[in-house]
């Protein structure tokens, strides 16, 4: 994929070109909303919003980064969701048994990679790892997902939320620790897997 | 042992980034290896890191590929367009002028008509008697035929009228050239609008077609 050369052309108007360099970054827009909103129908959402700004404002991208300018409005859209979400308050429905219990979200279901024990496993990180991200501040939780869960650098982060890097790096320790803490409550619920892991990483 | 404070969480997360300058680096090992606190807390972010690394990706749930509409795209303008935009325009003018010469055309050759033309005959109407008096009455009564044949009764006063029925052969001529030009000009303007609307929506279909085929690819 010629990235740059597609960028011309979407900034040229061209719809096609656009649409190639969503189809190669949807993932991670949308993992990103995922991670930041806590919710698969306004992560939706707001990735699509993201694309549809992106699209309209591609004459303001001036060159370097473009994961990262597509992440920051992308952030931007979530930062939109949640003050909405703050005005209008909604009570999910969760599906319930035939018990009145809440059903757990069988999501290992539809997954067609790995085996039951390792969906299980990487459904249970994936449960905490929301819940701490959303008892951060929304500064922080954009911080942390943009660097450990999506993998940008200092100066991707500090461009993609426009604040300087020191910013990023203070609050990116912050976030790191109240993680930690937040996980550690977590204990023994952790998939062993992944504690023997941690163990060898030691 | 203290517990390290918020400037050393910050060199220790910057260090696992590898975000230290050597010098800061060389500073925070040889402080790794003597305060077990900040070896600890280094662990502490190390695994929260680790953790956050191996947060399952998710396949976004559908595609989130650009429409035309979504993107605000309009149909492109055809070359023709301006044109026929002046056209459409043009016929509009020429619509309302077809319409007003029209309508004057009613009113004046309607009622006023008999009277207007009937004007050039005047030498020959003030023979009978409306005009001045003429030099030789018996040269001008005689009449010609046609004449003869259409003078109206006398009134009861009477007094002749002035000739009516000559007039009215006349201004039949003289309106068909304006009626010939009033349904060219409505004819005209009714061909540009239909030209203009014909251009415009083979222009969409086209677009419509286009788009429809690359969605489908």
């Amino acid at each position: 994929m010629d990235e740059p050369a597609l960028i011309r052309n979407a900034q040229h108007g061209d719809l096609d070109a656009f649409n190639t360099l969503v189809l190669a970054y949807q993932d991670i827009v949308y993992n990103t909303a995922l991670r930041i909103l806590g919710d698969e129908d306004l992560a939706a959402d707001a990735s699509q919003e993201a694309f549809i700004h992106a699209f309209r404002a591609l004459n303001s991208y001036r060159g370097g980064s473009f994961r990262a300018w597509l992440l920051r409005t992308v952030t931007n859209a979530c930062y939109d969701e949640l003050r909405r979400k703050q005005r209008h308050p909604s009570t999910p429905l969760e599906p319930e048994t035939e018990d009145g219990d809440e059903m757990e979200t069988p999501r290992w279901l539809a997954d067609p990679d790995g085996s039951p024990e390792e969906l299980l496993d990487k459904a249970e990180i994936e449960h905490a790892i929301q819940h701490c991200l959303e008892n951060l501040p929304t500064d922080f939780r954009a911080v942390v997902v943009l660097a450990d869960i999506q993998g940008l650098d200092y100066s991707e982060v500090a461009s993609a939320l426009k604040k300087p890097v020191g910013t990023i790096k203070s609050r990116l320790a912050r976030a790191r620790l109240r993680l930690r803490e937040c996980l550690h409550s977590f204990g023994e619920l952790l998939p062993s897997a992944f504690r023997l892991e941690e163990e060898r990483t030691l | 042992m203290n517990s390290p404070s918020f400037h050393d969480v910050e060199q220790l997360s910057a260090y696992l980034d590898g975000q230290l300058s050597q010098a800061e680096k060389t500073r925070l090992e040889t402080r790794l290896q003597s305060d077990p606190a900040i070896a600890a807390t280094l662990t502490d972010l190390r695994q929260a890191r680790a953790i956050l690394r191996r947060t399952p990706g998710r396949r976004s749930p559908r595609n989130f590929t650009l429409t035309p509409k979504m993107a605000g795209i309009k149909p492109p303008v055809p070359r023709l367009v301006p044109t026929l935009g002046w056209a459409s325009a043009v016929a509009m003018v020429l619509f309302v002028f077809t319409l007003g010469t029209n309508l004057l055309g009613q009113i004046s050759f309607g009622a006023n008509a008999p009277m207007l033309s009937a004007a050039p005959m005047t030498s020959e109407g003030y023979g009978l008697g409306g005009g001045p008096p003429a030099t030789d009455n018996s040269q001008v009564l005689p009449t010609p035929e046609p004449y003869a044949l259409t003078v109206p009764e006398p009134t009861p006063s009477g007094e002749p009228r002035l000739a009516q029925p000559p007039a009215a052969p006349s201004s039949t001529k003289a309106s068909q050239p304006i009626d010939f030009w009033i349904y060219a000009w409505l004819g005209l303007s009714i061909i540009l609008i239909l030209a203009a609307l014909l251009v415009r929506l083979t222009n969409d279909q086209a677009f419509r077609r286009k788009v429809g085929s690359k969605r489908n690819q």
